[in-house]
């Protein structure tokens, strides 16, 4: 059985180029790129060259991008960081629909004794920027918007929010794991003070991320040690990791343009599909201003999600709910409750996201499938008819 | 796996004897369920509907055939690791699928209770005293007044209640 995978905002796969470039990192090349000698320093070479990467994708200059763990660490980094730079402005103002990194960081923050705010959305999870500009003020050390949601796909406004950051006096971060390599991102257009990015959501590995900080931005580092990073973060360089995504950052440069109009196209075509033949189905943030390629959450009325992702999984095809059942209670997705999307309708939401390398017969396939799930499970279901 | 993929007892009941709704899909499922009780106290019939994940369904499957022929005491005596067994096997942290299950069945046996507490009364209330009663059918002794009968039982409507002499 062939596998279809849709699932790539939740990790994509290694794309072969990023693995062959890792490969010796892993092997003959083990130096510590922070040794004095030879063997270890020679690597520094490669790393200012993903640095490189990275920086064209973003419209970075070479110096403001930092290696990080991840998406989560750089998220954190960006939040705890700030919060310390100014003793009077100790609050952070986000959006409702933010990742958890964001959102239960500035949680814990809260109550570490930060002020938080927190922007609502409208129904097509577009960030309310009157809301957002109501909580902002001379108090506020940073303002924390995703570039783009990770269940509905919904880019959001960064510029406008930026400048409701700025003037106040406050930072601007976005969360950019979902938007890098799936959108154009120029943080120098956009006015992005910093912004978190993961390798493995652009087919790089897992474990390796970056935080881009504008030139200027003093940020107490989160990880201390051996000042590496130029003491923004510590820890022994993550070679392989690093190069990897250097890689990845490269190749989703090269194939931005393309990427976005083919998995965009593929996108429009698989939501037209569904709502023609599974009865019941809407696609949730239809009308938002701008969405992601290759993201979008769609609704199955009457029918549990969990269930339909069982069944699809059982014919090979991956995808994924805003909820888990093991835990013995759901909790329907945030995103979608900040919508004001009603329970029953959350608890029947699936996501489905695409990447460069999904082909239009695996649509073709994951239509049919779907079709016939959808089918099986509303005759079970006590909500339709 | 095969009482997800093929659930047994699907669907809903003509004018059933117990009718329950349980669960709620705020907290992520719902489960309609229906019964019918026989003149000796077994489950006849039954049938349900679910909105749930894999687990909810099997396992309400899977109660749904073991209650069926049953005692009501008894099938509401069926336990989780029966229902474990009869699936051949379910990891314990799908336990919890399986509750939503039972719930159903006690409130179909309430329903069916209640529907049949207020027939008794309204015909106590009436002075006959009858044989046995169930929610669509009622039996009187011989010489009992059926027209009576007939008359009380009409304050009840939306259901045809029968009148049978044993």
């Amino acid at each position: 059985m062939k596998t279809i995978y849709l699932d790539n905002a939740a990790t994509t796969r290694v794309a072969p180029e990023v693995l062959e470039a890792m490969l010796p990192f892993f092997g003959d090349q083990y130096g510590n790129p922070s040794s004095f000698h030879n063997f270890g320093s020679s690597q520094k070479e490669a790393i200012e060259m993903a640095r490189g990467q990275i920086a064209r994708l973003l419209g970075a200059k070479t110096e403001e991008v930092y290696f990080t763990s991840g998406g989560t660490e750089s998220d954190n980094q960006a939040l705890r960081g700030a919060v310390k730079i100014d003793p009077t402005r100790r609050g952070i103002v986000t959006s409702a629909v933010e990742h958890p990194a964001v959102l239960e960081t500035a949680k814990v923050l809260e109550k570490e004794g930060c002020t938080l705010g927190i922007a609502s959305v409208n129904t097509e999870g577009e960030l309310d920027l009157d809301s957002l500009k109501g909580l902002v003020n001379q108090q506020t050390a940073l303002v924390s918007v995703m570039a783009a949601n990770n269940e509905t796909g919904v880019i959001m406004p960064m510029y406008e929010a930026a400048e409701i950051a700025h003037d106040e006096g406050a930072l601007f971060h976005t969360d950019a794991v979902q938007m890098v390599g799936k959108s154009p991102v120029d943080v120098h257009a956009m006015n992005i003070d910093m912004l978190s990015l993961s390798a493995h959501k652009i087919h790089g590995p897992k474990g390796v991320g970056a935080i881009y900080i504008r030139r200027g931005v003093i940020l107490p580092p989160l990880i201390t040690g051996g000042h590496q990073e130029r003491g923004v973060r510590s820890g022994t360089y993550n070679s392989p990791g690093i190069i990897g995504l250097g890689k990845a950052a490269e190749l989703a440069h090269t194939h931005l343009k393309d990427t976005v109009a083919a998995e965009r196209r593929l996108r429009e075509d698989f939501e037209k599909r569904v709502l023609e033949n599974c009865p019941g189905s809407f696609v949730v943030a239809a009308n938002a201003a701008s969405r992601l390629p290759g993201t979008v959450t769609i609704i199955f009325r009457g029918i549990e999600s969990e269930a339909v992702l069982t069944l699809l999984d059982m014919q090979g095809i991956y995808a994924s709910s805003g909820s888990a059942c093991s835990t013995g209670s759901k909790d329907p997705s945030h995103v979608l409750y900040a919508m004001g999307v009603d329970y029953t309708l959350a608890n029947s939401a699936l996501r489905f996201s695409l990447s460069r390398y999904t082909t239009e017969e695996e649509i073709s396939r994951t239509v049919e499938v779907l079709a016939s799930v959808v089918e099986r499970l509303r005759r079970i279901s006590p909500y339709t008819q | 796996m095969d009482h997800f993929m093929n659930p047994r007892n699907v669907g809903k009941l003509e004018n059933p004897d117990g009718h329950s709704e349980v669960g709620s899909p705020q907290c992520g499922d719902a489960m309609f369920l229906d019964i019918d009780i026989d003149d000796e106290g077994k489950i006849s019939d039954i049938a349900f509907k679910t909105f749930g994940c894999a687990g909810a369904i099997a396992s309400a499957s899977a109660l749904t055939e073991l209650a069926k022929g049953l005692p009501v005491e008894e099938a509401l005596g069926i336990r989780n690791s029966q229902i474990a067994d009869y699936l051949g096997g379910m990891p314990p942290e799908k336990f919890h699928c399986s509750v939503m299950g039972h719930q159903a069945l006690k409130a179909a046996v309430e329903n069916f209770r209640e529907k049949c507490a207020e027939i008794e009364k309204i015909l106590r209330d009436a002075g006959i005293t009858p044989v046995l009663v169930r929610p669509g059918r009622v039996y009187l002794s011989h010489g009992a007044d059926v027209a009576a009968a007939e008359k009380a039982l009409k304050e009840i409507s939306g259901r045809n209640i029968s009148i049978e002499v044993k």
